[in-house]
This record gives C-alpha cells, sequence and structure tokens, in this order.
C-alpha cells in the first residue's frame, strides 16, 4: 500500500500567549490516503484551522511529526516547503483571496506560471479548468465582477491548477449561502472523483456529510461524531 | 506572469494612489536632477567660459583672484620671459579698473574697464564694428552691448574716460561680447597703454593677471609647472586649478545646498515610496498569505514589491527629467539675477553625469524602499495571517 | 575715517623679530591670525609687493570678526586694518599724493542715501557713489527668491503626499464610511470627519516640521559656519516663517481631506461595503 498523501502523528501545536501557553492541538494522528474525501468540524477555536495549516505545510506543529508522500515535512527546508505546496498542495479559502487585478484566467494561470510551466500548456490547463467549474464563458472577468460562488469556483480551479495531490479547504462555503455553497460542494465532489484527496475544515453540516470521513475536533483533540460515537 | 506586469496590474488597482505616489516622485525627482545639475552646474559653465578665451593657464601676483591682488610688476618681460618657454604657446598681460566714461551726448557710466593687447583668441567676440588696434589717436575701445545702449557708443563715436583729469578721449572700434561680462553692466577693453592713460596714476607696466595659451601637445600642467619653475614668485593657475580652487571656496556654497537638498529629495522620494509599499502590502496581508500557501516563494513576493517599487520611481524619475529641465530654467533665471555674475554663467547645467547620477539616486531610494514592506512580507507567518483575517 | 581695511591677499605679511621703535598697531582677522599662527603684540612685516619690497613693521594691537558678508562667505577673510596713512605709507610709490580707494559716509538719516547718492553723482561727475545696502538687497533678494521657489516645489511635492496619505486613509475607512452611510450619517458628516482629520494631520505634521526645524536650526548653523568659518547666520526659523508654515499646511490638509474623502463618498454606499 502507497504511503498517504499526508499524515500527521501525534500532531501538538503550542501558542505562547501573555496569559500562558494555548494548546490549540493537542496529540492529533490523521492521515489522508489519494482520492480520501475528509471533513473536519467542530466549534470555533477548536484547532480545525490550525491542523489545516500543518497538514498544508504553512505551519509546523510544535510536537509530532507531520509526512507528506512519505517525507518528513520537519526535513525540508522553507523554499522545499514553498515547492511542495506550489506543486503538490491546493488551497481553498474561505475569503477566496483571488488576486483583485487579475482577470479569473490570469488568477488560475498565474500559479502554473510560478510553477514554470509553459505558456501553452498553462493556457489550455487554464481554460480546462474554468470549463470544469462551469466558468469558461467568465474568463476575462475579475473578481469584482463576479459572484461570492463564482469567485469560490475559481479559486477552486485556481487550487487544482498544479495538479495537486491534496486540497486543503477552509470554510469553503463560509461566505455564500446555502443554495451557492451547495453549487461549491458539487465541485468538490467532482474533483474527488477525478482522484484529488480534499481535506475540508467546514462548519457546514451538508458539507461535510458529502466527505467520505468526518473528523470532529474539540478542544484540540480529534473526537468522533456524538451521533457516530453512539453507533 | 512575471513581476513587472505584476506591479502594473498591482498598481493600477489603486490608481488615485498610484498617481498621487507618481505625481509626489515627479516632483521631488525634478527638484533632485535640479540639485544633481547645480552641484556642479557653476563649475561647468565656468570651465566653458574659461575656455572660450582660448588660454589654459592664469598666472598672477599671489594666490588672490585676479583683480583682488596686487599686480604683476614687470609684466612685459614677464610676458616675454614666460612666452619663451617651450611648453607655453601664448602670453597676454590683463589690467582691470573701474572707471567713469562720458559718451559723446554727456552720459556717463561706470564701466568695468580691461587693459590688453589685441585679441589673438577668444578674449571676446566682435558683434558689430572693427577690433581693437595699437597705436591709434585717439586710442581705440571695444564695448559691450550694455555701454553702447548706455553711452550710445557705437563704432566710431569717441567717448571719454572722466576718471582722469583731463578726460581721455577714446574712439570705439567695435562693440563686442566679452566672455565674463555681468548682465547690464558696462565694460569695455582698450590697449595697455590706453589703459594708463585711462586709469591715471598706475603704472603702466603691470599686469593684474597674465593669460598663457599652452603649447599644444604639452597642455595646462605642463605650462604650469614650467611656469613655476621659470618664475618662482608669480602664481600660475591651470582652468583646472582654478576651477577645483572655485569648487572648494566661491561655489561651495551651492554644492553644500545641492547636496543637502539632494539628500532631503532622495530620503523625501525614499519616504513616500515606502509609505505607499508599507500600506498597500498591510491592506492585502491576507492576500499575500494565501499566495505564500499557494506556493509563492518570499523572493517572489518581494520580487514583485520591488518591481511596485521600480515602476513608480522609474516613471516618476522619468518624468522628473522633463520637469526638472524646465524647473532648472526657472531657478537659474533667478540666480542669474544675482550682481556680479557673468551673462554666460549658468547655475543649473546639464550633464550625463547628472542624469547618471539622478537615476542612481533614485534606484537606491526605489531599493531602500521596498525593502521594509518586502521584509514585512518575507516574515509574514501564513498561518498566522490566514487566521487573523478571517476572523477580521 | 582713520582706519582702513586692505584685503590681506594685496599684502605680504611676514613675522619679525621685535623691533626697537614702537612699530604702528593694526588690527588682524580672526580667521587670518588663527591659520597664520600670529598672536597680539607680535610684530609684522607688510608689504604692498608681492615680492615684499619696502615691507614695514606692524605691532598686532588686537584681532577682529570681520562684518558677515553674505556674498563674500565662501572667502577666506584674511584682513587686517591699518591706519590711513600706515596704508599711504606703504603704498608709498604706487599711491600718488592722498588718494584713497574709496570714503565711506555716513548719513544722519540712512534713508537719504539714494538721493544723496544722485547729488554727488551729479555734482562729481567721474565719481562711483552707491548707497551700501544696494548691493546685499540684490544679493539677498536673489537668494530669497532661489529659497522661495525651492519651498514651492517642497510644497508641491508634500501635497502629493499629503493628499496619497489621506486617499490612503479614506479607502482604509471605505467599509466604516459605507456603514455609517447604511446607517443614515449624512455625507455631509462622514466629510466633516475627514475633514478635521486632514487639518489635524497636517496641522501635526506643520508643528513637527516646526519643531524639527527650530530643534536643527541650531547644527544647521554651527554646520555651514564651521563649514564656512563665518558667524553668518544661515537658518533662522522666525514666529513668521512658522505661522506661513502652518497657515499654509492647513489649507493644504484640509484639502486634501476633502479632495480624498469626495472620491470615496460619491460611490454608491454598496460599493463602499463590498469587499
Amino acid at each position: 500500500m502507497s504511503a498517504p498523501v499526508v499524515e500527521g502523528r501525534h500532531l501538538a501545536k503550542v501558542y505562547p500567549m501573555p496569559a500562558g501557553p494555548v494548546e490549540a492541538l493537542r496529540d492529533v494522528s490523521v492521515a489522508v490516503q489519494a482520492g480520501d474525501y475528509v471533513a473536519i468540524s467542530g466549534p470555533s477555536g477548536c484547532g480545525k484551522s490550525t491542523l489545516l495549516h500543518i497538514l498544508g505545510c504553512v505551519d509546523a506543529p510544535s510536537s509530532g511529526d507531520l509526512l507528506f508522500e512519505g517525507r518528513p515535512v520537519a526535513a525540508l527546508r522553507d523554499h522545499e516547503r514553498t515547492r511542495l505546496r506550489l506543486r503538490r498542495i491546493g488551497f481553498v479559502f474561505q475569503r477566496f483571496y483571488l488576486l483583485p487585478m487579475l482577470t479569473a484566467f490570469e488568477n488560475v494561470e498565474i500559479v502554473q506560471s510560478e510553477a514554470g510551466v509553459a505558456a501553452a500548456e498553462r493556457r489550455a490547463r487554464t481554460a480546462e479548468l474554468l470549463a470544469y467549474v462551469g466558468l469558461a464563458d467568465r474568463a476575462a472577468h475579475r473578481p469584482s465582477q463576479l459572484s461570492g460562488g463564482e469567485m469560490q469556483r475559481v479559486a477552486i480551479a485556481r487550487a487544482l491548477a498544479n495538479r495537486p495531490a491534496l486540497v486543503l479547504a477552509d470554510e469553503p462555503t463560509g461566505e455564500l449561502d446555502d443554495e451557492t455553497g451547495e453549487q461549491i460542494a458539487e465541485v468538490f465532489d467532482r474533483v474527488n472523483r477525478d482522484g484529488t484527496a480534499l481535506v475540508i475544515v467546514t462548519h457546514n453540516p451538508a458539507l461535510a456529510a458529502r466527505a467520505k470521513r468526518r473528523l470532529h475536533m474539540r478542544s484540540g483533540r480529534l473526537a468522533p461524531p456524538a451521533r457516530e460515537a453512539a453507533r | 506572469m512575471r513581476p513587472l506586469p505584476f506591479a502594473w496590474r498591482s498598481l493600477s488597482r489603486q490608481p488615485a494612489r498610484a498617481v498621487l505616489g507618481l505625481a509626489g516622485i515627479t516632483v521631488v525627482g525634478a527638484l533632485l536632477f535640479d540639485m544633481l545639475m547645480l552641484s556642479r552646474g557653476l563649475l561647468l559653465s565656468f570651465r566653458e567660459i574659461l575656455e572660450s578665451t582660448g588660454y589654459d593657464v592664469r598666472v598672477t601676483a599671489t594666490d588672490a583672484l585676479p583683480g583682488l591682488g596686487p599686480p604683476i610688476a614687470e609684466a612685459r618681460a614677464a610676458a616675454r620671459a614666460l612666452g619663451s618657454l617651450p611648453e607655453v604657446a601664448d602670453v597676454v598681460p590683463v589690467r582691470f579698473g573701474s572707471v567713469s566714461v562720458r559718451g559723446a551726448d554727456g552720459r556717463t557710466a561706470s564701466v568695468a574697464l580691461l587693459g590688453t593687447e589685441t585679441r589673438r583668441r577668444g578674449e571676446w567676440r566682435v558683434l558689430r564694428g572693427s577690433d581693437l588696434v595699437e597705436g591709434t589717436e585717439p586710442p581705440s575701445i571695444v564695448v559691450n552691448r550694455a555701454m553702447a545702449q548706455e553711452l550710445g557708443a557705437e563704432p566710431g563715436a569717441v567717448v571719454e574716460v572722466a576718471t582722469v583729469l583731463p578726460a581721455q578721449p577714446f574712439r570705439v572700434a567695435g562693440v563686442v561680447e566679452f566672455p565674463f561680462e555681468t548682465a547690464g553692466e558696462a565694460s569695455a577693453t582698450v590697449t595697455l597703454d590706453g589703459f594708463a592713460r585711462a586709469v591715471g596714476g598706475v603704472a603702466a607696466d603691470e599686469a593684474d593677471l597674465l593669460l598663457v595659451a599652452s603649447r599644444p601637445g604639452h597642455g595646462a600642467e605642463a605650462a604650469v609647472a614650467a611656469i613655476r619653475a621659470a618664475r618662482a614668485d608669480l602664481h600660475p593657475f591651470s582652468t583646472e586649478q582654478v576651477l577645483e580652487r572655485l569648487r572648494q571656496g566661491e561655489f561651495s556654497y551651492f554644492r553644500q545646498v545641492s547636496f543637502v537638498l539632494s539628500t532631503i529629495t532622495s530620503f523625501f522620494a525614499f519616504l513616500l515610496v515606502t509609505t505607499l509599499l508599507t500600506v498597500s502590502v498591510n491592506q492585502r496581508l491576507g492576500e499575500v498569505a494565501a499566495l505564500r500557501a499557494l506556493g509563492f516563494p518570499r523572493r517572489r513576493i518581494a520580487a514583485d514589491l520591488f518591481a511596485e517599487s521600480a515602476l513608480l520611481v522609474g516613471a516618476g524619475g522619468a518624468l522628473a527629467i522633463p520637469l526638472g529641465l524646465a524647473l532648472a530654467r526657472v531657478l537659474d533665471a533667478i540666480l542669474r539675477q544675482m550682481p556680479d555674475v557673468p551673462a554666460r554663467l549658468h547655475f543649473f547645467v546639464f550633464e550625463p553625469r547628472a542624469l547618471a547620477l539622478h537615476a542612481a539616486l533614485l534606484a537606491g531610494a526605489c531599493l531602500v524602499a521596498a525593502a521594509y514592506p518586502a521584509l514585512l512580507t518575507a516574515r509574514l507567518p501564513i498561518a498566522a495571517t490566514l487566521r487573523r483575517e478571517t476572523l477580521s | 575715517m582713520d582706519v582702513h581695511l586692505v584685503p590681506l591677499l594685496a599684502l605680504l605679511l611676514l613675522l619679525a623679530s621685535a623691533a626697537a621703535e614702537p612699530a604702528p598697531g593694526i588690527l588682524v582677522s580672526r580667521t587670518l591670525l588663527r591659520d597664520r599662527g600670529l598672536e597680539v603684540g607680535d610684530v609684522v612685516r607688510l608689504s604692498a609687493d608681492p615680492r615684499g619690497a619696502g615691507a614695514r613693521e606692524f605691532r598686532i594691537a588686537g584681532t577682529y570678526e570681520p562684518a558677515p558678508d553674505p556674498s563674500r562667505f565662501t572667502s577666506k577673510r584674511y584682513e587686517v586694518r591699518l591706519h590711513l596713512p600706515d596704508l599711504l605709507a606703504l603704498q608709498g610709490g604706487e599711491a600718488e599724493g592722498d588718494s584713497v580707494g574709496a570714503v565711506n559716509i555716513a548719513l544722519a538719516d540712512p534713508a537719504d542715501a539714494e538721493a544723496y547718492a544722485r547729488e554727488l553723482r551729479a555734482r562729481a561727475p567721474g565719481v562711483a557713489v552707491a548707497p551700501t545696502t544696494a548691493g546685499d538687497d540684490a544679493h539677498f533678494l536673489v537668494i530669497e527668491r532661489f529659497h522661495l521657489a525651492i519651498s514651492l516645489v517642497t510644497v508641491v511635492g508634500s501635497t502629493a503626499f499629503l493628499l496619497a496619505l489621506m486617499v490612503i486613509r479614506a479607502d482604509e475607512r471605505r467599509e466604516v464610511a459605507g456603514l455609517l452611510r447604511l446607517l443614515g450619517v449624512s455625507r455631509r458628516r462622514v466629510l466633516a470627519q475627514a475633514l478635521v482629520e486632514g487639518f489635524c494631520i497636517a496641522a501635526a505634521g506643520a508643528g513637527f516640521g516646526v519643531v524639527f526645524a527650530a530643534a536643527t536650526q541650531g547644527a544647521v548653523n554651527a554646520f555651514f559656519q564651521w563649514r564656512y568659518d563665518t558667524t553668518l547666520v544661515f537658518v533662522r526659523v522666525t514666529p513668521a516663517i512658522a505661522a506661513w508654515c502652518v497657515a499654509l499646511a492647513l489649507p493644504l490638509g484640509v484639502l486634501a481631506g476633502l479632495v480624498a474623502s469626495w472620491t470615496l463618498l460619491r460611490r454608491p454606499v454598496l460599493e463602499l461595503l463590498r469587499r
């Protein structure tokens, strides 16, 4: 069996605060296999986003081990982690974070350009991705000319641009209405069906329900959802 | 997308801010450019005037500037001695004086009078009439336009030097332009004999200055060395030495002003760009953190900022050049109203060096200005910023 | 007039051994005394000839600071003052009879200077007459105009800077302004807040500028006085200049606030609130 896309072992994260250290993560172990679809939910401040950031190699655990495709991330230098994020991980944010001065097309293209993809190839890939998220006719529009749902679909296309092994989404429907959130959830389903591992942090039960695995967090620890635990 | 087009898009995101930043840099850049032109303008302009005379060595009796110290005694013998040196091509004695001249119509004017030999090089330029000649009666005199206008002293007219009694008549040979004449100031040149007559009571065989032309192939420095060796009692200065002395002394105030204002304007440009970029970065920290999370390396984010800075400063610096040139004309016109300034002297003179320095200083300001915001983004904690931005 | 000033560049100055007969006294400028290592009481030899011919001995009776001259401050003031008869005697063969280069005249009423000069010129053709203030005034006027022109340019640059700052501030408060407008606060009220802010920034900037200039004027003067070895005062922050500075900055600040805010407030409320 091949190594998980990402695996955290006994992860802990402590934030030093003036009033005393805050333990955001306590002994969390999690593995995401290729093609997996994991939803993490839990109350605000329980450590979901912290876990997502650690899995996405943008934050380092205070203790514990993180392995990405079998390689210990702690051994990677900063620029190697950056390169890893660029090529193997895609991010989708609650606030989209599209570059407002670029068109939808350019927003998707720019990450490929940074990864050194040839111009012709990245143009074809961008067109393909925008069609994939249903925005082929909005390629020339800037974020300010798009709705929230459309912006998030562009962000998903951007996350997929470099054919990552893992896509991480932090409250991707947090700023969207239910109907639009549903559309986004369908896009995520398709992304996962097409073989990309997904980890989504969400408060949205409908979105979480679509995941193959649901993890619940409370006070920095992973806990089975009450309903599932009762089974 | 490369950093430069990316920076262009970033700037066009906030057009009002970018235009105002550009305007600020253009104005301070123009002032910087002017100050760089001022720093050496006087020297360049003065050099041009000195060289236009065709003489590259000036000899005086003491270290004093010509006309401010005692004259050289036995000037003709000294001139002959220097003229016989192999390094020297030509020597001309010059006397300075100030006289009161009465025109044919009875009007009088104070006139700066030079006594010298007939023109051999570029001592003056004849505008109308003929040139100064020796041995005429009454003696010949060439006058500048201001004197011609003030006293109606056109070629052929007779004017009287009224400082001495009885008044001495001179016939105007021509109207000329002197390299060092002051705007609006009446000045004239006569022969050495004529000068002795005009000022009276002054020993005829004296000179305030010996103008020396070095022989081609030897150069001014060789001529200076030869003169020093031959006549230790005389003080020869090459054009370069004269200019260096002026740089250290008489012209140094404008160099200081130019240095102070160049520093201030460079600092101002830096402050302006740093403020704009820092605020801009602070307003899009979430965006920067997201880009970093997406795998954009620190150097790319920094490169974008440097490119933004370069665009602002580069465009502002380029626009500053025509504006600076126009502003320099205005400032030059103001400074040239100063009393006793030769009409041909300019304070602001364009030279490629000023342009290169202007570019270098602005490039420095651009780099330093982008350094702080670049550091901010490089040190940006990605996860913490994303968390904070989501909560805000 | 019994004392005459001579630029020392016209004289040869040599230290001499103590003379048997008391030599006439002279005053030596501070810079000359210092640079040549002279002391009060020293006997020196002065000559009008660059080769030292006809030198006479003089005793340094004292030292003096030449009157600061804005048109000559870049030059070293190597000067001595001696009694007119001594100078005439020193110039010996050159000066025929009782001749002087210039005569200074003090009028009972300095305001009559121009009229007096005109009259003297008419009565004594050939004599150059000029009120002593004329040249200095021209120098000062030109320098003042030059500095004023530079000030204007810096004001334009500063205004662009201030406007950029105010645009940034206005942009930062876009959402707050939108929210206030949404809550029913009038444009005028929001604008007034921006004007007050612009006024405060300009007042603080101008105040800081004046205080900074006043605090550093001593250092600037000290530097230039050291550099040029002069007692001239180069920078003086007077109440009038401070008032000018503030009076210019405040309207500009208010104007910058107005322009920056207006560009924001003329947009529809919902556009202001849109992220």
